[in-house]
């Protein structure tokens, strides 16, 4: 089964039909999630801007950590696979890096390109989990937290703080360091101890190479932060009420737009596996779920349509983690009847001739 | 569909021809004169007819153009949109990219510095710019795969492979090489890096990886010859830097990006460093008549508030204390590395002006304007959408003379242009924006209004004021669809991606696929650009190879 309307399984025209009358009567919808393949969000701003509604990526939190300080001091950055290749330093920041499949790689591996090539690797840890896991030098956090943690090593790095202390020792390791990488996750560091943490990046190139690796958000944001970058010109949060991208991270924070009242309606778009939003059964919304997902189902919302499940059931261009960029995951098994894409495109079309229709 | 564009001052410096004519077009090619009653009659009475203008170097895809709008997203301005293209109106957007060039009469545009670690992002990306056909040269000159193959002196036929193989698989329209080696060097430490330095680790130097990749260009049939950005970026005696790499090319055919960024010579001699620079135009000029194997973009300087985007990180570090406003991101990549600076060229500031007359210098020099293509290397030298007001400069000294008299006076001390009288005509406005560059990209049916070509044409009222003229076409045609009327877009047509087509050595693809597993631990496939990733059909088109 592949839609579903006010819990009754129909057909996927039917339910495009149900969809373009629910966003034909909405004044102020929403369109959020976008967990899904490149060619499904292109969709999505395409229809967004088709009805005046606004848009809220999943990983929006976690963008918006790094973004914010992106637009007030820029970074400095590299790779998975430099760090892997050239670091004999990383430092994790925090807790989160420490799942991360990268942290094992980092750990098993030394740096076999560039100057440091043959060296030994050394792991460190600032408020890590320090449970011994995986061999490193750990250096708890401070009391006011890992921003303020960041800060004090900066100030050690500085010179603005001396002393034979457990942070002057990591600034000195820092330093010393010939390629030296600093993983953290932004979403758990928060937007000033990133701005904190580039310019502490940003002072070690001073005296040597240090780059900062911000582990990526499971949802794509990296990838769909660049189509909404050269759709827009903006990072993703925009707002179409006036047919003219509008940014504005704050107001158009799906969470709470919803929770003010703001949003009439909303479209929900995971092909990928997402957390279901609390609000989805709490206005008339329409999901566009992976098929197969717990979301596939006649209660999810309003009007649910189940697509093709990228790299599955679908093929489609997708953030690769390991690769840092944008790849193309073939299906890897019979193609679903729809795709995300496809469908937000019928709802378009239908759109477009419900207005033509009615002038 | 016969259409015949009717009593316009056809202008086609590849046909010796400048004169009030028609010019027939029939299926999307220009044919000749025809008895038949056309189909559709476009009156050009009182216009400048010209083929469509071609790009060869401006940044309008890939990972750093979408950073620069991540890091200055005040620099372009987003306008309510009348109805049409939804995009086209959101400042710095892709679709806005399309628009602004349609309207200025250019129907294709290639982004100079594609890196085949994210190429399919950067496809993707030039795939959504509309009305145009688009292109992209593949960076090579500081991957560890190229450089260890030279290092290890595997042979031109190796090095040949791979580059194949990289154009191939990134689905490039040529080859380009940026600082090679500098990237490299800048992340082992090194801060500066001349021709002939050597490279830490690989001991090797700009001069052999860049000698490498001009045999690699010519034996694989690029039509584009090598496009290379020199050592040594925007410091006083960059000319040398210039110099000495042209003659590195021993005679093979060489496309030197943004020269005006180059020709800097040494104010003092005794002071290098810190004696600032004067123009190099001259000598620049000189050079280049020595060696017709060569060709330049010229990288012009429009004044304003704009954000240098490069892949040389060396020259982009070296740049991030100039930053204006003071923000930057730098990206130590996978192979080449990336800068994005924010800059502000001040029209009453020394150092700009400057830069802004030795770019002006540089066209007006050149007996040769087909090997001196219009560019501000978009948006380093500053926007694309100043062209028309370049045009205007060049058209017209009594113009050139009222701005210089706002400028700064070291114009008058350290560069020649306010004694330059050249005024240039249509047909060499022609050769610097139409058939110089088409012949440079090796598009042999377009930049031409002969028999044959490619049916995009641009047609302009003759206005004196050539900055309105040239800003908004009267109208504009792609593959002989109007596309543009009266500066406006009429028609959101979507045009092709040129790639070429080049054939990959068996061998090297299952050597590269070892390489990029135990490097990635992912192989070949996730560096391809699939049909099947493009949310439309018919993206590609295919150029083919020389013979």
């Amino acid at each position: 089964m592949a839609a579903w309307v006010k819990g009754g399984a129909t057909d996927a025209d039917a339910a495009v039909e149900a969809a373009a009358t629910l966003l034909a009567a909405a004044r102020t919808p929403i369109v959020a999630g976008l967990c899904a393949e490149l060619s499904a969000v292109r969709a999505a701003y395409h229809l967004a801007d088709a009805i005046g509604a606004s848009v809220d990526p999943l990983a929006g939190t976690s963008l918006y950590a790094e973004l914010g300080s992106m637009s007030r001091t820029g970074g400095m950055l590299t790779t998975p696979a430099e760090t892997t290749g050239r670091a004999d330093a990383v430092l994790i920041v925090g807790n989160a890096p420490w799942d991360r499949p990268i942290v094992g790689e980092i750990a098993e591996s030394a740096p076999t390109r560039g100057r440091a090539a043959g060296a030994e690797r050394t792991l460190l840890s600032l408020g890590g989990p320090g449970n011994g896991a995986t061999r490193h030098v750990a250096y708890p956090a401070e009391a006011g937290g890992l921003a303020v943690s960041v800060a004090h090593l900066r100030a050690y790095l500085k010179g603005h703080l001396a002393g034979e202390t457990a942070y002057g020792d990591l600034a000195k390791r820092l330093a010393a360091a010939q390629y030296g990488v600093v993983l953290y996750d932004a979403a758990e560091l928060g937007e000033l101890g990133v701005e904190m943490l580039q310019g502490m990046v940003k002072d070690l190139n001073e005296v040597t190479r240090f780059f900062a690796l911000p582990v990526s958000d499971p949802f794509q944001g990296r990838a769909l932060l660049q189509l909404a970058a050269w759709t827009t010109g903006q990072a993703p949060r925009v707002g179409f009420g006036r047919h003219v991208p509008e940014h504005d991270p704050w107001r158009f924070d799906s969470a709470r737009q919803i929770a003010a009242g703001e949003a009439d309606a909303a479209l929900w778009l995971a092909s990928l596996p997402a957390p279901r939003p609390d609000w989805l059964g709490t206005l008339p919304a329409i999901a566009i779920v992976g098929e197969g997902s717990p979301e596939a189902t006649g209660d999810a919302a309003e009007i649910v349509i189940a697509v093709g499940v990228p790299g599955e059931s679908a093929g489609g261009a997708l953030w690769n983690d390991r690769r840092a960029t944008v790849t193309y995951a073939p299906p890897t098994g019979p193609s679903a009847e729809l795709t995300a894409a496809g469908v937000l495109g019928a709802i378009q079309d239908r759109l477009v001739e419900m207005k033509a229709a009615s002038c | 569909m016969l259409i015949r564009i009717q009593g316009g001052r056809v202008v086609d410096p590849t046909a010796g021809r400048d004169a009030v004519g028609d010019v027939w077009i029939e299926n999307g090619r220009v044919v000749a004169a025809s008895e038949r009653t056309p189909d559709q009659t476009i009156d050009a009475t009182g216009c400048v007819v010209m083929a469509g203008g071609v790009e060869v170097h401006s940044h309008i895809a890939g990972g750093n153009v979408v950073m620069s709008r991540l890091l200055l997203p005040e620099l372009y301005t987003s306008e309510a949109a009348p109805e049409g293209h939804p995009f086209a109106h959101a400042g710095g957007s892709a679709a806005w990219i399309g628009a602004n060039y349609a309207r200025m009469g250019y129907t294709i545009a290639v982004e100079p510095a594609m890196p085949p670690a994210s190429a399919l992002s950067t496809q993707l990306e030039l795939a959504d710019i509309p009305l145009l056909d688009r292109g992209a040269l593949t960076v090579m000159g500081n991957d560890d795969h190229l450089l260890q193959l030279l290092r290890q002196r595997e042979g031109k036929a190796a090095v040949r492979d791979l580059v194949a193989l990289a154009v191939a698989t990134s689905r490039g329209l040529g080859v380009k090489c940026i600082n090679a080696g500098g990237a490299s060097a800048f992340k082992d430490g090194m801060l500066k890096l001349s021709l002939d330095e050597e490279i830490p680790v690989y001991g090797l130097s700009t001069r052999k990886i860049m000698t490498a990749l001009l045999d690699a260009v010519e034996e694989i049939g690029v039509p584009h010859p090598l496009h290379v950005h020199c050592n040594n970026l925007g410091i006083p005696g960059a000319d040398e830097s210039f110099v000495d790499t042209l003659e590195a090319a021993e005679g093979r055919r060489i496309h030197f990006a943004h020269a005006q960024f180059y020709a800097y010579g040494v104010a003092d001699p005794e002071n290098p460093a810190t004696g600032g620079f004067r123009s190099a135009a001259e000598r620049i000029t000189e050079a280049m008549e020595k060696h017709p194997n060569a060709t330049f973009d010229v990288g012009q300087v429009a004044f304003g508030q704009t954000v240098t985007i490069s892949l040389d990180i060396l020259r982009q570090f070296a740049g991030r204390k100039g930053a204006n406003p003071k923000k930057w991101i730098l990206t130590a990549g996978d192979a080449e590395g990336g800068g994005v600076v924010p800059f502000l060229y001040k029209p009453r500031g020394a150092v700009s002006s400057l830069q802004w007359a030795i770019g002006l210098e540089l066209m007006l020099l050149s007996k040769e304007p087909e090997r001196t293509i219009l560019t501000t290397d978009h948006p380093n030298g500053g926007p694309f959408t100043d062209y028309p007001h370049i045009i205007h400069l060049l058209m017209d000294k009594e113009k050139r003379d009222r701005e210089i008299a706002g400028l700064h006076k070291v114009i008058g001390e350290r560069s020649g242009l306010c004694a330059i009288e050249r005024e240039y005509s249509f047909s060499e406005i022609a050769q610097l924006t139409r058939s110089g560059p088409a012949k440079l990209l090796g598009l042999t049916d377009r930049g031409h209004l002969r028999e044959g070509a490619r049916a995009d044409v641009a047609i302009y009222r003759d206005d004196r004021d050539r900055t309105a003229m040239f800003a908004r076409a009267k109208y504009v045609l792609k593959d002989g669809v109007t596309i543009v009327e009266d500066g406006e877009v009429v028609a959101w047509t979507s045009g092709h991606t040129l790639e070429l087509t080049v054939e990959s050595d068996k061998a090297m693809v299952a050597r590269s696929e070892t390489y990029l597993q135990d490097r990635f631990g992912a192989g070949l496939s996730s560096f391809e650009v699939p049909d099947e990733a493009f949310p439309k059909a018919d993206v590609f088109e295919e150029v083919a190879c020389l013979a």
